[in-house]
């Protein structure tokens, strides 16, 4: 087929040639071929916001697991307020409602040129432009004495399923008047506020369960999400169990012991846990790698309007492993993400312009059941670069009372409830 | 620098894309040129980029970016690098810093975390005993996530606390890892606090490392050195001995910390 990038590089004196290629295509049955790699937040809802815009696209998710476990809410799970099915979506809606082709293997490699996708069982998909919705990986490797088998010993729990429950059974074993440490990497990396929520409903059941026990928290950052308002919620419901660390403090850990649960931090501090989650250094789900959109630093460097890879065309790249800073890597932002780059997809393929782009987040956090913060923005393109918009969004106010933290705490629950229905469809039980 | 694979130079289509890619590389940029201060330290030499400089593409938080760089040629050369100034040209008060090397700091290789104000080039200029001038310089975009509200300078409560970590034990001209930390405001005397009023300058001015009273590193410290000035730096002793650091506030106050090398 013709794409933009061919007909640029073919110049002027081939302008009339492409006008007769569109019919090849439409022989094909088909109004062109988008293939996603990754049925998280961020692949799912452009799936299916495609096929709502043009049913005739033909979609392919690819997508390793049958079951989406999501960040967003297995707080909730580690602290005993959910049970860890409620957190798992399936892909009924997709293929069901919307006719989306779902190809349960993993992504192994893409070539940009042959414009074709290789999976784990053997087979090879073509595409006419892809999605890429791949999350994180741990950067292994990033923290002395952290590799997979660490892992198993102290769980980074930060990709939701067996770490997730691994670290569950672990807070479950603990005696009372234990340790729990955390150590928590700098930026950037998934969820922001995602360590300090975790704290705070693990001190949650804790204090219903374990009320002698202490938690730590081991810094990278000197600075971190709604700060002021995690503190003074630590504060107002946990005493003085969390104890903060930040970076200027010796909080930043550089070596991990798994086998001793004990981390060493910079200036030679060496802490011992009795359960130990290293939330650890990340970078772009390894797909995203192959494809070679990758930078130095290991995310993906993407056109703002369209989250098309500014390294390689045709790649469009959305959620945690693409470089849209302000925007967070959150979940909110990869289905906001998803439906901008289905939009610019859905236009291109038709051979019109990409239409004006904005996004929305909304981060919630929990500090217990019925107290919640949160932090919301609004983001435009400006000059092909993600900007929040002049005097959007904001947090919490700090003297809230009671019952503002409890409705927030009720909106929390309501927004995952909408954003995973939006996503999976998915109907709250 | 963007890395250049075979996959997404054939994907690329115009020149213009092209040069898009290429546009974060060092040097090439020549911002020292609208500089005063790097103008005039340059003065009539001829740049070379003998200097790396290291900061994250994209921060999203400017009050604390991680910086380092690392001049190639040894300290034990015949023509050493005797300073290296550190530039923001966008922040209030362009001058970041200035370290002073001498032979027994192995090479000229430092960490330290700098305050940017906005998105800009950042500009490390090194100059050698006899004039030579060496120029880095790294595009950094600052962000604040939309997750991330915070004031810009980290309180602790524990002001003057000190941190150094030095090897025990070295081998005989072999440059070893020193980190330090200070627990300080650096207050850049541009702030207000809560009631309009301007908060006073006080910053950590002056950072000394000496090896048996033989200097190693002199940092000049400007308010664009962020709150708790941490430094990483290295040693090259010849003989063992107390490596000692002086930090001085611009009050005049001084406090030291030390730490014994046995050189083997």
């Amino acid at each position: 087929m013709i794409t933009r990038r061919n007909m640029l590089a073919l110049g002027a004196a081939a302008f009339v040639a492409p006008l007769a290629m569109p019919n090849i295509l439409r022989a094909q049955g088909s109004a062109g071929r988008v293939v996603i790699v990754g049925g998280g937040f961020g692949g799912a809802t452009a799936a299916k916001y495609i096929k709502r815009r043009n049913p005739d696209i033909d979609v392919t998710l690819i997508e390793a697991q049958e079951r989406f476990y999501t960040c967003p809410f297995s707080n909730l799970y580690l602290g005993g307020l959910r049970e860890f099915e409620s957190i798992g979506h399936s892909y009924e809606e997709l293929t069901g409602e919307y006719g989306v082709n779902l190809v349960t293997a993993l992504a192994e490699d893409v070539d940009g040129d042959a414009h074709t996708v290789t999976l784990s069982n053997g087979e090879t998909v073509e595409y006419d432009k892809l999605i890429l919705s791949p999350g994180i990986d741990i950067n292994w490797g990033a923290l002395e004495g952290y590799d997979e088998a660490a892992a198993e010993l102290a769980p980074h729990a930060w990709k939701a399923g067996a770490q997730t429950q691994l670290l569950r059974r672990q807070l479950e074993e603990m005696e009372d008047g234990g340790l729990f440490v955390l150590s928590a990497p700098a930026d950037p990396f998934r969820c922001p506020p995602g360590p300090y929520e975790r704290v705070s409903l693990v001190a949650h059941y804790f204090k219903e369960h374990k009320p002698n026990s202490k938690i730590l928290i081991l810094d990278s950052k000197d600075a971190f999400s709604k700060q002021g308002l995690f503190t003074a919620g630590w504060q107002s419901l946990y005493g003085d169990t969390i104890e903060w660390v930040g970076l200027s403090d010796d909080g930043r850990v550089v070596r991990v012991d798994a086998e001793a649960l004990e981390v060493e931090t910079e200036f030679g501090m060496v802490h011992r846990a009795n359960v130990l989650n290293v939330v650890p250094p990340q970078k772009a789900g390894f797909i995203a790698e192959r494809a070679g959109v990758t930078n130095e630093g290991g995310w993906v460097p993407i056109k703002a309007s369209t989250f098309e890879s500014r390294q390689v065309a045709d790649i469009h790249v959305i959620g945690d492993a693409a470089i849209a800073s302000p925007m967070p890597k959150s979940g909110f932002c990869a289905n906001t993400q998803g439906k901008v780059a289905a939009a610019a997809i859905v236009a291109s393929l038709a051979g019109n312009e990409a239409p004006a782009a904005s996004w929305t987040n909304t981060c919630y956090s929990l500090i217990g059941p019925d107290y919640g913060i949160s932090v919301v923005g609004v983001y435009e393109a400006v000059d092909d670069e993600v900007v929040q918009v002049e005097g959007s969004g904001g947090v919490s106010p700090a003297d809230a009372d009671a019952d503002f933290r409890l409705r927030e705490a009720q909106y929390a629950v309501g927004w995952y409830d909408a954003i995973a229905n939006d996503t999976w469809g998915t109907v709250p039980a | 620098m963007t890395r250049l694979t075979r996959r997404s130079v054939l994907a690329l289509s115009g020149a213009g894309a092209l040069a898009l890619m290429l546009r974060p590389a060092t040097a090439q940029a020549g911002a020292w040129q609208r500089l005063d201060a790097a103008r005039e330290l340059v003065g009539d030499a001829t740049p070379t980029d003998g200097i790396e400089l290291e900061l994250p593409l994209v921060s999203e938080n400017g009050a604390a970016v991680p910086l380092s760089f690392r001049v190639e040629r040894a300290l034990d050369d015949a023509d050493p690098v005797e300073t290296v100034h550190l530039f923001a040209p966008s922040n209030p008060d362009p001058l970041i810093a200035v370290f002073h090397f001498s032979p027994l700091a192995g090479r000229a290789d430092v960490a330290t975390r700098v305050r940017l104000n906005e998105s800009q080039t950042v500009i490390a200029i090194a100059r050698t005993a006899s004039g030579e001038v060496m120029v880095g310089e790294r595009e950094v975009r600052v962000t604040t996530t939309g997750c991330l509200m915070v004031d810009d300078t980290y309180e602790s409560a524990n002001v003057f606390q000190t941190r150094l970590r030095a090897p025990g034990s070295v081998s005989t001209g072999e440059p070893g890892k020193v980190l330090s930390m200070i627990n300080h405001p650096m207050e850049t005397g541009l702030r207000t606090n809560s009631s309009g009023e301007t908060l006073p300058k006080r910053i950590i001015e002056r950072v000394e490392a000496t090896m048996g009273g033989e200097p190693v590193l002199t940092a000049e410290l400007n308010r664009s050195v962020s709150a708790n000035p941490y430094l990483r730096f290295f040693v090259a002793p010849t003989q063992s001995g107390t490596l000692e650091l002086v930090w001085t506030e611009d009050t005049g106050e001084t406090v030291e910390a030390s730490a014994e090398i046995s050189v083997g």
